[in-house]
């Protein structure tokens, strides 16, 4: 019971993970319809950050968190400008294929820049077991469970309370309404992709933390997870992207725990595929028609 | 204060709009009908900046629009409730106000013009809170309106604002365009329903497969033969 137990809370930790990553896809695909395939490598963009500051400056964790943040959003911005922006009017399927492109191109740039070799990420937070009652549960664990949630509650504060939130959330409804209102949509598109990368950021420090290692594909397989939870949740919908990062954390970890570590993936990916036939728009979406 | 000179639009290789050109003054009410098709939603559309004119110009209060980018003409005072309302469904009916208000800085003047939207439709306030997805037809376009004149615009574009409703609430909602016209607020207004529409407007345009055929003082048109054939059913 007690194992049980540790490995759920291991499970919400692995799964916030994946909610943070998941944030970025749903919120892109809210305002502009794209499923972002280069957010996984924001995300390792993200990590790569906190590895060199962590590597060559002696700040502070959660100031190296915040500076991979912050620069990771300013590169969602730039991607977004320079790459998705000028096809505002093309087909889907051209955006789609350039976000494919963006992925591979920074992939290929973190191959070049630091080699295929894994990096050993420095242990920005220190190791060590804590007591929660009769379960010992590590320091990253609680830690990155603890991120997470803080920064779902701001996310969640921003888009129910504050002028550009709500602004955002009227552009991803109706952009020609959104227009009419005096609302900048492109600004409020540049804005959702700095909070997007942020958070992807956040997830992949942390993804970069608790398995000690820095790679080039390393928002690969993290990413499609996520890709999966977004979907999951209802793609588009905020909780339904934090929904859908933990069902799959905990079933990924109970997986691992308990059936076998070669299956859990197999299960995970048959799960959306089970879910997608029931109820083809996730476990929160309204089965509304789509606009045009 | 607003003046459209000769334009042309197209879709792709449609040409909705072929060399349209009205004007309206400070404190009318002027009135586009046409029957479906004619092109009434894309020259409003096109004031508004949503679609872009192949030839002319639109002024607006003597500034040619081409140069200001689509969100900007609120802060000059235009205000458009588009056709078939949308509302933003997902948002209650206070954040829906809320972004009509997105561009006010003076929050004392702000309280009393909210004020003044729950005194044309008191019904807003009662369902405040909801989700404005959930409101019934008419109901929206109170709120579709009142979310445009929260914004206080000089210019009200009104894109049939009576379609899709009851009798008793096309006539709720003439009410108010009178009532907003007798408060200085110039009106726009694109109808098919061309009886109500030639009863609140100073004049009118009758536009057919996107060229103006016939204007002139409302009261007029409303007893011109021709009109009366094609729009007001005899
Ligand atoms: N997005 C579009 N793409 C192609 N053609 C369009 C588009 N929108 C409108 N049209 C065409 O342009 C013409 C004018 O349409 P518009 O919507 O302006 O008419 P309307 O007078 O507002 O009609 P209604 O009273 O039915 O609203 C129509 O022939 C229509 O088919
Ligand atoms: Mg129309």
């Amino acid at each position: 019971m007690v194992l049980f137990l540790q490995q759920m809370i291991n499970g919400l930790s692995v799964g916030s993970i994946y909610a943070l990553i998941a944030l970025g896809y749903t919120m892109v695909y809210g305002i502009i319809r794209l499923i972002n395939f280069a957010h996984g490598e924001i995300m390792m963009v993200g990590a790569y950050i906190a590895f060199i500051l962590a590597v060559n400056t002696s700040l502070p964790f959660i100031l190296i968190l915040l500076i991979s943040m912050v620069l990771s959003a300013v590169i969602g911005v730039l991607v977004e400008r320079v790459a998705y922006k000028p096809l505002r009017k093309a087909p889907r399927i051209s955006v789609l294929i350039t976000a494919i492109g963006v992925s591979f191109f920074l992939q290929n740039l973190a191959l070049v820049i630091f080699k295929a070799d894994p990096k050993i990420m420095p242990e920005l937070i220190e190791k060590k077991p804590i007591a929660i009652g009769p379960l010992q549960v590590g320091t990253v664990t609680v830690t990155t469970l603890a991120l997470s949630i803080v920064f779902m509650i701001a996310l969640d504060l921003f888009v129910k309370r504050t002028k550009p939130g709500k602004a955002m959330r009227a552009v991803s409804e109706d952009k020609d309404a959104a227009v009419l209102m005096g609302i900048h949509v492109n600004k409020t598109i540049s804005l959702t992709f700095a909070i997007g990368s942020a958070l992807g950021a956040l997830g992949g420090v942390l993804y970069g933390i608790t398995y000690t290692q820095v790679f080039p594909t390393l928002g690969v397989l993290p990413g499609l997870k996520a890709f999966i939870a977004a979907v999951l949740g209802g793609i588009g919908l905020i909780p339904g992207a934090v929904l859908g990062g933990f069902v799959i954390g905990m079933i990924e970890t109970i997986t691992k725990a308990y059936l076998s570590s070669q299956w859990s993936d197999a299960i995970v990916f048959g799960l959306l595929i089970i879910v997608l036939i029931v109820k083809p728009t996730g476990i929160l979406g309204k089965n509304e028609k789509e606009k045009v | 204060m607003l003046k459209v000179k000769n334009i042309d639009v197209f879709y792709d290789k449609i040409h909705a709009i072929k060399d349209v050109s009205f004007n309206v003054s400070p404190g009318e009410v002027v009135t586009l009908i046409g029957a479906n098709g004619a092109g009434k939603t894309t020259i409003l559309k096109t004031i508004s900046k949503l679609l872009e004119p192949t030839n002319g110009v639109v002024l607006f209060e003597d500034e040619p629009l081409n140069k200001l980018l689509p969100h900007q003409l609120v802060y000059l005072g235009m205000a458009h409730v588009p056709e078939g309302r949308r509302v933003f469904s997902r948002m209650t009916v206070k954040e829906n106000l809320e972004m009509g208000a997105f561009i006010r800085k003076d929050k004392a003047g702000l309280k009393a013009d909210y004020d003044q939207v729950f005194s044309y439709f008191p019904r807003l306030k009662e369902r405040i809170n909801q989700p404005s997805g959930t409101l019934s037809g008419g109901e929206q376009q109170m709120l579709a309106i009142g979310r445009a004149m929260i914004s206080k615009p000089k210019l009200l574009l009104l894109d049939e604002p009576s379609m899709g409703l009851a009798p008793l609430l096309v006539k709720e909602i003439f009410n108010i365009v009178e009532t907003i016209k007798k408060q200085g607020t110039t009106i726009l207004l694109v109808e098919q329903n061309a009886n109500q529409a030639l009863q609140v407007a100073d004049r009118a345009y009758v536009l057919e497969t996107g060229r103006i055929i016939n204007s002139g003082d409302a009261k007029v048109l409303l007893e011109d033969d021709s009109v009366k054939r094609a729009y007001l059913g005899g």
